[in-house]
């Protein structure tokens, strides 16, 4: 099982971002599974196991932070990554909750790392 | 039976008594949006026009953190000019805005002589041994001076100026602040004041007290509500801008490794403008919404402006693909708004009508006369509709329940019917569309 891909649940509602950390995730050589809104992330969820999860906040529908508690009552176990435009909702005690908190850049390195952390405890 | 009237329908007729005359010319003034300068003017024009009070001429001090400072001088140069100013403004049917119009040109004639004597007087209006006329502001009380050229309280730069041996200084108080000072004399026609005048125009001088107040604290709530949207506008445009320049340079690092595809050379290269595109976009929209201020409201003709819109390249770019429904009355009448603004309200209003509706739905804007001095222009839609919560935020900048907006459209239009005195309207229910009703002063055309 340890040679098993490890398997990431991506939501992001930006298309072009969403493309382009599922195309740069894979390369890392994860099983990444893409997602637009957290309805369909918790759709993913109910069908198969993931080994973490990384989520944007601001989001039509159910934000970022209500999908993590959803998950939080589901699944304790699964790592939680916020990847956010906003530095500011760190303020905000909803996102404590998660594992680590990136702030999005153009250099994906510091959330590349911050996956491997994760997966590697 | 219950009847309505609408308080601007109060036209009092030319022989009424003068006091019913100046306080109804005042108080209607103070009811239009007119800038507080504006008002202002019209205070002073009804305390000196000849169907006033029966004053000659009326000195405005303003108070500026705590001095007191000239500010406006009304009145004619001399008895020739005095009788044509009183003449045209004892025009039948003369109206504020034309009051105002003549005034401004009055002021600006003057600029050189009256208004430019008066901004060189400043006072410590709280000081122990201000002199007159800034006395009657420190003791908030109404001054009547007589043999002022003997009286040792009055500054005697001030008499120079005014040159008159008897004025009435009245400060303009409200909720116990002295917030300016009116000076009035009968340099021209040397009539004594009378008593019946001094309480005039006292009542004048507290009516102008509380209009001053109450627009003052409306401009200071404006520059709270601009700083508070400040801060929501740094926080929305992190994001709003992060997000394209994370994609941008994401596909760029990928562009610059080696044995990159073909296919995803050229797909990144046309994410990368799409997303440059994007952030154009936001910039257009910014700097659109940062206006600092809106050009002063006009009455102008509103069908040019109309049809521009409507067969704007963008418009007639949609049209084919919904039932787009024009329904304007002939004779359109002239509207108060800044033109511009008003053709960038309607291209907004449109614009929103369009994203809501699915195509084939109908779209219908509507224009007709309501009650006298009101126009309503409407744009209807039969798209999504707008839930209650929603609504209670549609005018908050950057609220939006577009995928790509930014939430400027409704705020821009909301501060342009705030600053013209119009009002809009928005009924709405989910699944049934939305409708969108502005309305406009407006007077028909001469």
């Amino acid at each position: 099982m340890s040679n098993a891909k490890k398997r990431i649940l991506l939501v992001e509602d930006e298309q072009p971002l969403c493309l382009l950390y599922e195309e740069e995730l894979s390369k890392e050589g994860y099983d990444v599974t893409a997602v637009t809104d957290a309805d369909t992330a918790l759709e993913a969820l109910d069908r198969g196991p993931f080994d973490l999860i990384v989520t944007d906040i601001r989001m039509p529908g159910k934000d970022g932070i209500e999908l993590i508690t959803h998950v939080m009552g589901r699944r304790r176990d699964i790592p939680i990554i916020i990847n956010s435009a906003y530095q500011s909702y760190k303020e905000d005690f909803m996102t404590w909750a998660a594992d680590a908190y990136v702030v999005k850049s153009s250099s994906l390195d510091e959330l590349k790392a911050k996956i491997r952390q994760l997966l590697e405890r | 039976m219950i009847e309505k009237i609408d308080f601007k329908s109060f036209e009092i007729e030319r022989d009424a008594p003068k006091e019913l005359m100046l306080l109804s010319i005042i108080s209607q003034s103070f009811f239009q949006p007119f800038s507080l300068e504006d008002n202002l003017l019209v205070a002073l024009t009804a305390l000196t026009s000849g169907s006033g009070v029966g004053f000659n001429r009326a000195m405005l001090f303003l108070k500026e953190g705590d001095r007191l400072k000239g500010e406006m001088w009304l009145g004619p140069g001399s008895a020739e000019e005095a009788g044509d100013i009183w003449e045209i403004l004892a025009t039948p049917g003369i109206g504020y805005i034309e009051i105002i119009e003549h005034n401004r040109t009055l002021v600006r004639r003057n600029e050189d002589t009256l208004s430019r004597r008066v901004r060189d007087l400043v006072y410590a209006a709280d000081a122990e041994n201000v002199l007159i006329p800034a006395l009657a502001s420190r003791l908030k009380n109404i001054l009547l001076v007589r043999n002022a050229s003997e009286e040792p309280l009055v500054d005697r730069r001030f008499l120079d100026i005014i040159q008159v041996d008897e004025f009435l200084c009245i400060p303009l108080i409200a909720r116990d602040e002295v917030l300016g000072e009116i000076v009035l004399d009968n340099a021209i026609t040397r009539t004594p004041i009378s008593r019946g005048d001094i309480k005039l125009a006292g009542l004048c001088g507290l009516i102008a007290g509380n209009y001053i107040y109450s627009a003052t604290l409306h401009r200071k709530l404006l520059e709270m509500e601009k700083t508070s949207a400040m801060g929501q506008m740094a926080m929305f445009v992190t994001h709003q801008i992060r997000n394209p320049i994370v994609a941008i340079g994401g596909f760029a690092d990928q562009l610059l490794q080696p044995g990159l595809a073909e296919d995803k050379r050229d797909r990144n290269i046309r994410i990368i403008r799409e997303e440059i595109h994007r952030l154009e976009h936001i910039i257009f929209q910014m700097g659109h919404f940062l206006k600092v201020s809106l050009k002063e409201p006009i009455f102008f003709d509103p069908a040019t402006v109309i049809a521009a819109v409507l067969e704007s390249p963008e418009i007639q770019a949609k049209r084919p693909a919904y039932d787009l429904r024009v329904d304007i009355e002939d004779g359109l009448p002239l509207l108060y708004c800044d033109p511009t603004s008003f053709g960038e309200v309607l291209r907004n209003l449109l614009d929103n009508a369009f994203d809501a509706t699915p195509t084939g739905g109908r779209i219908s804007v509507r224009g007709y006369r309501k009650a006298g001095d009101r126009y309503v222009l409407s744009v209807r839609d039969t798209g999504k509709g707008i839930t209650n919560p929603d609504k209670a935020q549609l005018f908050k900048p950057f609220f939006t329940t577009k995928e790509k907006g930014m939430g400027l459209g409704l705020p821009f239009i909301k501060r342009v019917m705030d600053t013209c005195g119009g009002k809009i309207e928005v009924r709405s229910r989910v699944a049934s569309g939305a409708l969108f009703k502005l309305s406009f002063r407006c007077r028909d055309k001469e």
